[in-house]
């Protein structure tokens, strides 16, 4: 993959050992001049992006300000959740819109799913290195 | 890592005893991944893998502020 960056699997479970390891990426989200650097998790099976809540308000974000409210499914279904709209910068690649469900969950992680997290960037993961490579979309032509 | 030490013993084993070994090996093997998940833990999946409502509503307002900013 041509101008890829390189990210190695983390440990989120170290008794599962090498099951325990998953493809999380670290990102810097900015929303209104509030910057935040979070480790989100690379989830093809996810639809949405997910913003937990404390993140959206550590970027500065107000609850009540943001109207578009969004029907989760699954284990976040019985929370509530607004769209916000946040400027996200990975490693050295021009910061994209990404647009994240911000849920009232307190325990999910941040998730980078199809909306728009994988619209914006292609990713090959390679699980048998333990690693994974994204580049903005375009990009690797 | 297998060391060929290990090997040369290993070969060096009749046949019974490869054969009880092999057992032994699939016995820890299956275990290994029975570990993987304990029986009465919460798994929970966050993934919302099929929020179509919200995708579409997500998409919307990526659009419209698209407009936005080139208006």
């Amino acid at each position: 993959m041509r101008n890829a960056e390189r990210y190695p699997f983390i440990s989120v479970e170290s008794t599962l050992g090498e099951a325990g390891l998953q493809p999380r990426l670290p990102l810097t989200l900015t929303h209104h001049e509030q910057s935040v650097t979070v480790v989100g998790l690379l989830d093809t099976g996810a639809m949405v992006n997910v913003l937990p809540y404390h993140v959206g308000v550590d970027l500065g974000a107000v609850w009540e300000q943001q109207t578009t409210a969004l029907r989760l499914t699954g284990n976040l279904a019985q929370f509530d959740a607004r769209a916000l709209l946040v400027s996200a910068a990975v490693g050295q690649f021009a910061p994209v819109r990404l647009v994240f469900a911000w849920t009232q969950a307190p325990h999910v992680p941040v998730l980078l799913g199809q909306v728009n997290f994988f619209m914006e960037f292609d990713v090959c993961l390679y699980r048998s290195q333990l690693a994974f490579e994204l580049c903005p979309k375009g990009a690797s032509a | 890592m297998i060391s060929a030490e290990l090997l040369d013993t290993l070969r060096a084993l009749p046949r019974a005893d490869k054969l009880h070994l092999m057992q032994f090996l699939v016995s820890e093997l299956a275990q290994e991944e029975a570990d993987l998940l304990k029986p009465g833990l919460a798994y929970p999946v966050w993934s919302p893998y099929d929020a179509v409502e919200a995708a579409n509503t997500m998409l919307a307002m990526l659009k419209a502020t698209e407009s936005e900013r080139h208006a």
